[in-house]
């Protein structure tokens, strides 16, 4: 069946032709933008924990997954998905605190001076399992779409194809990432953060509960979860196992853009979303994922700190 | 000293009786077996994951056949024994697929297995009901599935080469009838083995029919972004685009091609997904005007069709479609053979199967063709496929079949080409 | 006589001859136990002990976290399959071909990565299984040699055939991953009771400390990620030979990764018989999880492993092996003197 000498095979005619070229490129790269602010957004909360805490949550993909879920559900009783955020947002930032407080924080202490604290890795490995399978026995592994007034909608900008939830999915990520940085730069809450993710020790020192504000600071990451999720609601399949698709991509995005720099998560996840859409006109599609774990593995041999990183002790 | 042989005599007594006893009840369980008016038929569907729709329509199928069959007085020369199904989940899975039917097998003890709609999980199945020599009612249309050799594996579903081989027939006619025929294609299909024995009758096909291919895509199976793929189809600008997906993906490349506003004199799917009931409600009006090739539909007029698509739609929900409607008929010609075979034993199963030959009018005769029989391969000897466009009906939207002639649905002319999306109305 | 005398003397002592006993159940447990499907369990459950204890060794006395180990398993398997379709080389000997090529890969992405630390060396593990993993999905052939691509390979069914690695009698397959398991055990064991042991112990807790002392980090790193893709792969063409198919996530799937990482951390970390007491003691959960609950309850059993999962770190932070050595030696002292 395989000795092709004799078959008819159809012959590839060579790909494109002329000036639709440029505009395809373009349409691509905005695609990519767009996509990759989001995968940005996505980042931020891990980035932010790890910065502060140096825990890797590898719990984070199930949370997005469960963000999804609460606003899919919110959406199916009728609520605009972007509405949705007054509900999920918080909800988010309380269940971060108390993940923080309760599970968390008790591995950190087990392991207060060790420099990694492996233990809050294989804890938030476990409960990456845990949460998506109990999300899987409730509500059963079929895949699920939002019907929301945003789904399917486009707009044209010049010829370009824009689509409509990718769009409000950029602001919301230009959005977070104003406020958090005015946030973290800015307010007193803000500062106390950053004290206690630089020096733990003189943090105690000036009177700041680090535990509570370690709290806090999941909240927040927790509570940029819920946003990234509501956002891909109007144009992702949502189910149990949705999580992994970004959970691999967001570790990459915030190595490569350097632990802790929310900027680095940004514009890293720029980068890995425009090899997915520039690079896919150029190649097979399966290869861009390849690509993307090629330059994740180039990037840590040469400059582990990432992009934006500071080079500390890792 | 007295005391402790007294007490080893009575230890010995009892591992006696109850050794005794275990071999009486042993016996007795053999014996009744024997007399058991049950006959153990396995299935492996998807029943869970991405393909979990589909999966659970095609139990629901199978145990409306069961129920006739049982109520019909269950198998003949068997005294009359009940037919039962045990389902196995493979989850989408190939490895677990591969589980599932050693459990059937080897725990359960099946005489027959059938599954698993999916020819990527049922390709290596077919490797397991060989080791232990049951026979496995194939489905799914990867053509291997049926040419290594094997001698119990049968299928009655219809190879992807007769289906691209008809797909692309049914394509050409249109261009030729409609005097605007397809002269490039694009060709997006997943990468299991599915879609890569789709992929291998496209070049074919598509070659001795002088189409130029401009686009070559294979995409993950349950993928969950079509985009850049779909940039790269409207780029080519092609005249036919050619796809083979599951649901999920279907769903999500018709409403990117839509999104992104890919035109094409056509876009034809190769059933699987396209032909799942979950395709319309989830992909809604974007479907409108493209075609679907399948091997059975409504229009198909066959005795008892109507009503059993009635029935099916009352008890399970949503319309009957063509694998539903092979599930049925699998159980209907299984229940044959051991009617044949007149025994529960795999091996005699499998040498009726070898020999069945089933005509109209038989509850398993529900396609194009009056008969069934195997070729040596195990292989149905023909599986004709139908071609269906996508047209909205008072409302609602519907697979209206139009190719080939004999089968069109009447009053409903097709549309060729597909118009424009800034034409439509959005 | 002498010689003898003190060998009674060892089996004789109780947490001696429970150990024995044990073993000797494993052993002749086919002899009990007829049904295939039952040995088919058993077979899995060795068959995860034994990879987890292979992961032990990297993951466990090395410190190093790889949540990639399924890519030895996918080169183990894809060698001796591809050898044997395409040259007919009899998976005995394609195994060890594989196992070579898998320290091969190894050394190559053990010698930049070992640098890194925790989390940082897992994702990258990752990364590289993943990366791996896709490469083998996405190619259908390289030039005439068919890799199968997502299709996976199926190996050419000879029914029962002992010089080629095949039996449709499952306890054939029952007693070769026992043994295998043993080789694990013993493997470990001279890792733990050796100088290795004490060098990759202090290069675990303190690798800076270590190398001021002298003791080359990357050298004793390189050599436990060796031994760990060697038998890793062996275990790759072990399955690749009990289910005549494979399937790139289903051999080098992230899936498998975790399955190692969840057992081997519950059942206890650089210890020699953790990863065996977390197989023995999870992996049936799953199985009879899914034939029982199966359907109805999808995700149960994974419900299972990850909350003990994660009651084991708050908790047990050394895996669950040493509560269950102390119940051990406990029954063994009550069982009579010199426990």
């Amino acid at each position: 069946m395989m000795n092709g000498s004799h078959r008819k095979v159809a012959p590839k005619e060579k790909r494109f032709h002329g000036g639709e070229k440029m505009e395809t490129y373009i349409q691509a790269i905005v695609n990519g933008f767009l996509m990759g602010s989001m995968y940005g957004l996505i980042a931020f909360g891990l980035t932010l924990v790890f910065g502060i805490m140096r825990v890797i949550n590898f719990a984070h993909a199930s949370l997005l997954m469960m963000a999804m879920f609460l606003a899919y559900g919110l959406c199916q009783v009728g609520m605009n998905p972007y509405l949705s955020l007054i509900i999920v947002v918080p909800v988010f930032f309380g269940l971060g605190y108390v993940l923080q407080r309760t599970l968390i924080e008790r591995a950190l202490k087990m392991e207060a001076g060790v420099r990694e604290p492996m233990s809050v890795l294989l804890l938030t490995a476990g409960l990456l399992v845990l949460f998506e399978n109990l999300v899987l026995l409730g509500v059963g592994p079929d895949y699920r779409t939002a019907k929301t007034i945003y789904t399917g909608a486009t707009f044209k900008v010049s010829g370009i194809i824009i689509k409509t939830a990718w769009f409000y999915g950029f602001l919301a990520t230009m959005i977070s990432y104003f406020l958090l940085s005015s946030f973290l730069k800015w307010t007193w809450l803000g500062q106390a953060i950053r004290a206690a993710g630089q020096d733990r020790d003189a943090a105690r020192l000036m009177g700041i509960d680090h535990y509570h504000i370690y709290g806090v600071a999941f909240g927040i990451g927790m509570a940029l979860v819920g946003l990234s999720g509501t956002i891909l609601v109007p144009f992702y399949y949502i189910h149990p196992a949705v999580g992994w698709v970004f959970g691999i991509g967001s570790f990459i995005i915030v190595i490569l853009g350097g632990l802790g720099s929310t900027a680095g998560a940004f514009w890293g996840g720029v980068i890995i979303g425009l090899i997915e859409s520039l690079g896919a006109q150029f190649m097979n599609a399966t290869w861009t994922i390849v690509v993307v774990y090629g330059v994740f593995l180039a990037i840590l041999f040469i400059r582990p700190a990432g992009l934006f990183g500071l080079k500390f002790e890792w | 000293m007295e005391k402790k042989s007294g007490m080893k005599k009575i230890g010995v007594m009892i591992a006696v009786t109850v050794l005794i006893a275990l071999f009486v009840v042993g016996y007795r369980n053999g014996a009744l077996h024997a007399q058991t008016r049950e006959v153990l038929v396995g299935a492996v569907f998807p029943l869970s994951g991405p393909l979990a729709p589909i999966g659970q329509h095609l139990r629901c199928g199978a145990d409306i056949a069961i129920e006739e069959i049982n109520q019909a007085g269950g198998i003949k020369s068997l005294g009359g024994a009940r037919l039962k199904v045990i389902y196995g989940d493979s989850t989408g899975d190939a490895k677990v697929g591969v589980t599932e039917m050693e459990k059937l097998i080897t725990k359960d003890k099946v005489s027959v297995v059938t599954g698993a709609y999916q020819s990527g999980v049922t390709l290596p199945m077919t490797t397991v009901s060989e080791r232990y020599g049951v026979p496995f009612y194939a489905t799914g249309s990867e053509d291997q599935i049926t040419e290594r050799g094997y001698k119990f594996t049968f299928r009655s579903n219809e190879k992807t080469s007769w289906r691209v081989r008809d797909q692309v027939k049914f394509i050409m006619d249109m261009g030729r009838r409609f005097n605007d025929p397809v002269k490039t294609a694009a060709l997006v299909y997943e990468n299991t083995a599915w879609g890569q024995g789709a992929h291998r009758d496209w070049l074919k096909n598509l070659g001795e029919a002088g189409i130029k291919i401009v686009i070559d895509e294979s995409y993950p199976n349950a993928t969950t972004d079509l985009t850049p793929v779909v940039v790269k189809l409207k780029a080519a600008n092609p005249d036919g685009i050619f796809y083979c997906s599951y649901v999920s993906d279907a769903i999500l490349l018709i409403k990117t091609i839509a999104e992104m506003e890919v035109n094409a004199k056509a876009i034809v799917g190769l059933s699987g997904g396209t032909a799942d009931p979950n395709f319309i409600p989830g992909v809604g009006k974007s479907c409108l005007y493209t075609f679907d090739c399948v091997r059975w539909e409504p229009d198909i007029p066959r005795h008892g069709a109507k009503a059993l698509c009635e029935k099916y739609q009352k008890r399970c929900g949503v319309i009957m479609d063509t694998e539903v409607m092979k599930q049925y008929t699998y159980m209907y010609v299984i229940v044959e053979a051991i009617d044949q075979a007149g025994s529960t034993d795999p091996k005699k199963i499998r040498d009726a199967l070898e020999k069945i030959h089933i005509k109209a009018p038989d509850p398993a005769i529900k396609f194009v063709e009056d008969e069934l029989y195997f070729d040596h391969t195990g292989q149905v000897f023909k599986g004709s496929m139908v071609g269906v466009q996508f047209r909205e009906i008072d409302g609602q939207i519907q697979r209206v079949t139009i190719w080939p002639k004999q089968v069109a649905r009447k009053g409903i002319d097709p549309v060729w080409p597909m118009p424009k999306w800034s034409e439509r109305k959005k | 006589m002498r010689f003898l005398g003190r060998g009674m003397d060892w089996v004789t002592r109780p947490q001696n001859y429970l150990g024995l006993g044990l073993v000797a159940l494993l052993f002749l447990f086919p002899a009990f136990i007829k049904s295939m499907f039952y040995i088919q369990v058993m077979i899995l459950v060795i068959f995860f002990a034994y990879l987890t204890s292979c992961w032990n060794i990297l993951s466990g006395y090395a410190g190093q976290l790889s949540i990639g180990n399924a890519v030895f398993v996918m080169i183990g398997a894809y060698t001796s399959t591809l050898l044997f379709a395409n040259l007919g080389l009899t998976p005995w000997i394609g195994m060890f071909i594989g196992g070579a090529l898998a320290v091969f890969v190894g050394i190559l992405v053990g010698y930049p990565t070992f640098r890194l630390r925790g989390a940082y060396f897992a994702i990258a593990t990752i990364a590289v299984a993943e990366g791996l993993r896709k490469i083998v999905e996405n190619t259908e052939r390289i030039g005439k040699l068919n890799i199968g691509g997502a299709e996976g390979l199926t190996i050419p069914l000879l029914h029962h055939a002992p010089f080629q690695y095949q039996f449709v009698n499952k306890v054939y397959y029952y007693y070769i991953i026992l043994i295998l398991m043993f080789v694990g055990l013993y493997v470990t064991y001279r890792i733990d009771r050796s100088k290795i042991g004490y060098y990759l112990t202090a290069i675990r807790e303190d690798e800076d400390a270590a190398q001021a002392l002298g003791i080359d980090g990357r050298k004793y790193k390189l050599l436990a990620i060796s031994l760990c893709a060697f038998f890793t792969a062996l275990a790759g063409s072990f399955y690749a030979q009990l289910m005549l198919y494979i399937e790139p996530s289903g051999v080098g799937g992230l899936s498998l990764s975790i399955e190692m990482l969840l057992l081997g951390v519950i059942g206890g970390r650089g210890t020699i018989l953790g990863p065996v007491i977390g197989a023995f003691c999870l992996v049936p959960v799953r199985e009879m999880a899914r034939t029982y609950i199966g359907t109805t309850y999808l995700g149960a059993h994974l419900v299972i492993y990850g909350s003990i999962m994660a009651i084991v770190i708050l908790f047990l932070p050394h895996g669950i092996e040493e509560p269950i050595k102390k119940v051990y030696f406990g029954l063994a002292k009550r069982l009579g003197p010199a426990g």
